[in-house]
């Protein structure tokens, strides 16, 4: 008999292992798990370039390479809202030097 | 003639087209896209001609942490607001552990999984005021250790929450080529006094495994199944889902028109 916390444990293992390239975990198909890790990847970056198509469109085609590297080092927590989410990329992408640092429009907000 | 008859997924780039496409009895909108107070002012006024059902789709049902119930009150609230007969989300889990998905993620069909669904749809049903039903997702992937059979899964859910289904003829094709499932099996083994409503949608093939990617036009073999489906139970409502690279307004009264055909409406 396997407990509650137990599948909650397992449920955890699993998307640490489809979000942040985290160990197979037991009995699953490894290349599946990369199948579907690619599926929740794309699903993502579809939608933070339908909130920023900005960013988009500075990026081209790295954009999407570049996210994938972002997600994977810095998964998407349940706290934060896509759009949060959306500016920690842009954050981690201006540190990077990918993108210019932008010019402060709001000198009033820090 | 059936109760919904046949409807569209509401989005807000097909919102035009909807208004004026011929066929559309009725609409779903997602429940975590809407606002209870402010409700867009084209869905207010659709909801005076037809039926608007919210589907909702973080609840993380199969979650096996503690319910988040502030999304159920979420989903209770646009329900309320839309006087919507009945609402749902997926047999699925989307956080755990802290992470978030974004998508949904198959449950293990085990009794244990079972019981944790079964717990969080009760509390759920507690919450919710109008009818609750759930929708089989389509999986790439499969738990080990499987103790029941899908159908199996969804009947024993039924039979112990009184929930009711939404049969997802795409996500039943999808997981019959990607998991080698049954689909005649699956379709002999759900309690279609149950049904809600079927849902639609086009997917594509991408490196062997087929994507539900809800993007393209709904494959002939999916059109196949419904008609099989059909066979066993005349549906209340069959609904397209559309979510994006949405074709011209011809293009999708066409959709309508051949799932119309199918379910021989």
């Amino acid at each position: 008999m396997v407990s509650r916390e137990d599948l909650a444990s397992r449920q955890a293992e699993l998307l640490h292992a489809l979000l942040a390239r985290g160990p197979v975990p037991a009995g699953f198909d490894e290349a599946r798990l990369h199948v579907e890790a690619d599926v929740l990847r794309r699903k993502r970056t579809r939608l933070i370039a339908y909130l920023r198509p900005d960013l988009e469109e500075a990026l081209g085609d790295r954009f999407a390479p570049l996210f994938a590297e972002f997600t994977a080092g810095q998964p998407k927590t349940d706290t934060i809202r896509t759009h949060a989410y959306a500016d920690e990329f842009t954050t981690w992408l201006v540190d990077r030097g990918d993108l210019p640092r932008p010019k402060r429009r709001f000198p009033w907000r820090r | 003639m059936a109760e919904l008859g046949i409807g569209i997924g509401w989005r807000d780039e097909l919102d035009l087209s909807i208004a004026r496409l011929p066929g559309v009895d009725w609409v779903e909108v997602v429940a975590e896209n809407l606002h209870a107070e402010h409700l867009p002012e084209t869905l207010e006024t659709l909801r005076q001609r037809m039926p608007v059902l919210p589907h909702a789709v973080s609840l993380s049902l199969g979650g096996a942490e503690p319910l988040d119930t502030a999304r159920v009150v979420h989903l209770a609230e646009v329900a309320r607001a839309l006087d919507a007969p009945l609402a749902s989300d997926h047999v699925c889990f989307v956080r755990a552990g802290g992470l978030d998905s974004g998508h949904l993620l198959p449950v293990p069909r085990t009794r244990e999984a079972l019981d944790v669904l079964v717990a969080n749809v009760r509390l759920t049903q507690s919450i919710v005021e109008c009818e609750f039903a759930l929708e089989n997702i389509a999986a790439v992937l499969e738990w080990p250790d499987a103790e029941l059979t899908e159908e199996q899964f969804l009947t024993e859910l039924t039979e112990r929450t009184g929930c009711k289904l939404i049969i997802d003829v795409a996500n039943l094709y999808a997981n019959a080529r990607n998991l080698g499932t049954d689909p005649v099996k699956f379709l002999d083994g759900i309690p279609w006094e149950r049904l809600a409503y079927v849902h639609m949608a086009g997917g594509v093939e991408r490196g062997g495994v087929y994507h539900d990617t809800h993007a393209h036009p709904v494959v002939p073999e999916v059109l196949d199944l419904l008609a099989e489906l059909r066979h066993r139970v005349e549906p209340p409502g069959v609904l397209l889902e559309r979510d994006d690279d949405y074709p011209p307004d011809s293009e999708l009264a066409a959709e309508l028109a051949a799932l119309r055909a199918a379910v021989k409406w």
